[in-house]
């Protein structure tokens, strides 16, 4: 286990501005034109009042930092488990942050258990949950 | 493509399975729309996504619908240029008063038939 992997451990929080400019584009790429995230007379409709960022987008950061922290370990051992707690809007600030709550061996392999939040500028939860990665022998 | 909506499903109903290439010109867009640089292998979240929308395309549910939660667990990694299947069912389908709740179950595999990836996704529809 690489010796930056330790209990405790705070990962370096990533910062994400969200714009709608960033929702539409996410949209044409990921294929989701759900339309409480890119048509803003239809959303303002809603009980939302606006266009929202999609979940699968701020999960894409929580990712980017999980694999910043643990490499491959990551990416072929990741176990994410997140509830959105409030939505993310053109305008926000985003940060990404999480901990290693403590480590663990179970038949000879490393796992790392975390919490991972997303919060905005008024620090209003906006995605909270936990991760699990099992950690390949020698790298993080 | 065939369409079933929120009323026609039933726990257990199998969406029909889908393949899809992730290919260099496809990542490189998903890299860019999530503000994210060069990778070595497919971003996991990114493999999540399209399978969502690939299960999507077979699935109508009404506009407004908001994702409430996701499980992810991922297996592999997933070179570039990679062509992956998915297989998607519900797992279950409730009822809370004027709220209506999909979770959905999600499997993604490689071309060997390995498992690449599995998800379970909790999906709120609007009253």
């Amino acid at each position: 286990m690489s010796a930056e992997i330790h209990q405790g451990k705070v990962f370096p929080p990533l910062v994400r501005h969200i714009t709608q400019e960033k929702i539409n584009l996410y949209a044409e790429a990921s294929g989701d034109f759900n339309p409480i995230h890119i048509d803003e007379s239809f959303a303002a409709q809603t009980p939302l009042g606006g266009t929202i960022a999609h979940g699968m987008l701020i999960l894409a950061y929580i990712s980017q930092m999980m694999t910043q922290a643990f490499g491959k370990s990551w990416l072929c051992g990741g176990r994410l488990s997140m509830r959105f707690k409030a939505p993310a809007r053109p305008g926000d600030t985003l940060t990404v942050s999480g901990r290693i709550d403590s480590l663990e061996d179970k038949n000879g392999v490393s796992y790392a258990n975390c919490s991972l939040e997303c919060h905005n500028q008024s620090a209003e939860a906006i995605v909270t949950g936990q991760a699990v990665v099992k950690l390949l022998g020698g790298e993080s | 493509m065939t369409t079933i909506g929120y009323e026609e499903l039933v726990p257990g109903y199998e969406f029909p399975s889908t393949s899809y290439e992730l290919s260099a010109s496809l990542i490189s867009k998903y890299l860019k729309a999530v503000d994210s640089s060069g990778a070595e292998f497919v971003p996991p979240l990114a493999i999540a996504a399209y399978a969502m929308t690939a299960m999507a395309g077979s699935l109508s549910l009404p506009p407004g619908s908001i994702h409430a939660s996701q499980e992810l667990e991922f297996f592999k990694l997933v070179p570039i240029g990679t062509t992956v299947s998915c297989q998607a069912k519900v797992a279950r389908k409730l009822t809370r008063g004027q709220m209506r709740m999909l979770v959905l179950e999600l499997n993604v595999f490689d071309q060997n038939k390995e498992k690449v990836q599995t998800g379970k996704a909790t999906v709120i529809l609007p009253a």
